[in-house]
């Protein structure tokens, strides 16, 4: 039986139809990822003029090396943090939305805008907003606890207001997505569960996180990807890494490496271990839920 | 009902009727309340930014002053013109405006390929392309900057639009759509013995308005935000775009104070062409986004 949905079978015009596709994908993507893979086993000098082979010696100086550790540790631990702050705050918007029959979509723009909030525009606006001696938010959470809040000299403040920051701009994304799963859910199951007299509270933890949990899933890892991966320029505009590294994520960490100090094979190689992280993650999403798209990369 | 809720009297009919509706409509108030206060916390940082924006230093230093400043929309022009922004907006629109043409461009011809053409090693091809999505920027970032160099397109706008042209997601979607379109249709163009770019201008893009819009406001909201590669590969500042354009910013001061006022105006105009795009077209967009849940 000849494929109807497919008129055409030219494979050199196929060919010519997937070219610049794959002329980009492979000069500007693969070119360069497997040229990472080899640099990664070199030393550097001379802004690369000049190259020795060392087999695993940027790794095994990485793994020795306690300012990668910390930055590694500094940036699991930030991933962790974004992710449950984001989930959990968009989670409860997207569930008020959601419960919400009236004037449904003025509130949807005003609740997703932070998707086209820029992270160096989100960065600029809170570093003067919650600057330590200027900022009016800092002046009142001052005023309120009556604590100090210096995130300029303190690592653990310096760490969470950058946390928050990079989670305000990323909750536009899951409460599109989350409000999406909610409305994808059949009203027969919800209407069941109402009549049993089950509160909102305990129909959102009971009943929809367990049929959305495909959607959680893959939030947890685009929302990990972008914590590892997108929030440069929140490190490179607040803080620059500091205090004393507090805030020296892997991203900020390889940027400094390969560009300040012109150390790419080190770079290369952080570059590898970023990659292994990629795919670990990517690897999670495509079986859990495979019929989920990554946007962003 | 009005008389027995006012005197609190308790009633024999329709107890639980009465029950419902104060418990629905108590309910209801605390979700838009709850609503509301979440919207507006989230929109907070902006909205003082936006005032703060027309502030003077003297007042920005008054750290409670939320007043619309005496400074007007002067900082924005000063911003615009002095600090070159106008020349960084242009430069971030021309990037954005070829990598979302190429890239739905490009996307659209691959798909049609993919989908409608019998393929030796469709498999593969798939993998091939599938497997970008592994390769962000920062993996492939030293490589991809001694490229730029041998290329001898550093600190140009080649080196900021040329490797986004392509991408797996937008690829994908488009496969996609083009799957879910009737197999009734391809057979007529078959039958009517349509070459394959005519198919593609007169039956698919017609067909995929909604999904080309949709993928191109993702594509300029993603573009505009790029940061960490244009200012690794842009040296040249009147070559920059705005999201590296506001870093500069920082740097203003006047008679050693940082003018916040005219950051804060610089941080707001680089918001507002992705803002104005998703606002306007925030259908499309969600409907795109709602193909990835099948």
């Amino acid at each position: 039986m000849p494929d109807f949905t497919r008129p055409y079978d030219s494979k050199f015009q196929a060919g010519l139809l997937l070219l610049p596709t794959a002329v980009v994908l492979v000069t500007f993507l693969y070119y360069p990822a497997v040229q990472t893979f080899r640099l990664s086993f070199f030393q550097t000098l001379l802004l690369g003029t000049k190259q020795t082979f060392v087999g695993f010696e940027n790794f095994a100086n990485l793994m020795a090396s306690p300012e990668y550790q910390m930055s590694f540790l500094i940036s699991v631990g930030f991933a962790a943090v974004v992710v449950v702050g984001t989930l959990a705050a968009s989670l409860f918007v997207a569930y008020l939305l959601f419960e919400v029959d009236v004037g449904s979509s003025t509130y949807l723009v005003a609740a997703i805008w932070p998707y086209a909030l820029p992270t160096a525009v989100a960065a600029t606006v809170l570093l003067f907003l919650m600057h330590p001696t200027l900022g009016i938010i800092t002046h009142y959470v001052e005023a309120l606890t009556g604590l100090t809040f210096d995130w300029f000299t303190s690592g653990p403040l310096a760490f969470l207001t950058v946390a928050l920051v990079a989670i305000w701009k990323q909750l536009g994304y899951n409460i599109i997505f989350l409000l999406a799963a909610f409305n994808n859910i059949p009203e027969t199951l919800t209407e069941s569960a109402q009549l049993d007299g089950v509160g909102r509270l305990k129909m959102l933890y009971r009943v929809y996180v367990p049929l959305i949990s495909p959607t959680l899933v893959f939030l947890v890892v685009i929302n990990t990807i972008y914590a590892f991966f997108q929030t440069f320029p929140l490190v490179d505009l607040m803080t620059s890494g500091g205090p004393s590294n507090a805030t020296n994520l892997l991203i900020f960490k390889l940027y400094r490496d390969a560009f300040a100090f012109n150390s790419l094979g080190k770079a290369s190689a952080e570059s590898v271990i970023l990659f292994v992280i990629v795919a670990i993650l990517m690897y999670v999403q495509l079986t859990i839920s495979e019929s989920y798209a990554h946007y962003g990369a | 009902m009005a008389t027995e809720s006012e005197t609190g009297a308790p009633t024999t009919p329709s107890a639980s009727d009465r029950f419902d509706l104060s418990a629905v409509l108590g309910d209801d108030f605390y979700i838009h309340a709850a609503l509301v206060g979440s919207i507006l916390l989230m929109g907070l940082p902006l909205i003082l930014a936006l005032i703060m924006s027309t502030q003077s230093t003297t007042e920005i230093y008054q750290v409670t002053n939320i007043g619309i400043g005496s400074k007007g929309l002067a900082n924005f022009q000063t911003a615009l013109t002095d600090y070159h922004l106008m020349q960084y907006m242009v430069n971030s629109f021309v990037m954005a405006s070829v990598i979302v043409v190429g890239k739905v461009a490009l996307s659209l011809l691959a798909a049609l390929a993919l989908v409608y053409y019998r393929l030796p090693y469709e498999r593969a091809v798939f993998m091939f392309i599938l497997l970008t999505l592994l390769m962000p920027v920062p993996v492939r970032i030293v490589p991809l900057f001694q490229l730029m160099a041998d290329l001898g397109w550093a600190n140009s706008m080649l080196a900021i639009t040329g490797p986004y042209l392509a991408s797996a997601t937008a690829v994908f979607l488009f496969r996609q759509h083009f799957m879910s379109i009737p197999g009734s249709l391809v057979e007529n163009a078959r039958l009517d013995g349509v070459g394959p770019i005519t198919f593609l201008v007169k039956v698919l893009i017609p067909m995929s308005k909604g999904m080309i819009v949709g993928v191109s406001v993702i594509t300029f909201i993603y573009a505009w935000n790029q940061y960490l590669w244009p200012l690794i590969v842009i040296s040249d500042q009147n070559k920059q775009v705005v999201q590296v354009g506001i870093k500069y910013l920082q740097g203003a001061s006047q008679s050693g104070l940082t003018q916040w006022g005219l950051i804060m105006a610089g941080a707001v105009i680089a918001l507002i062409p992705p803002l104005v795009v998703l606002i306007a077209l925030h259908r499309p967009l969600l409907e795109t986004f709602a193909l990835q849940q099948k």
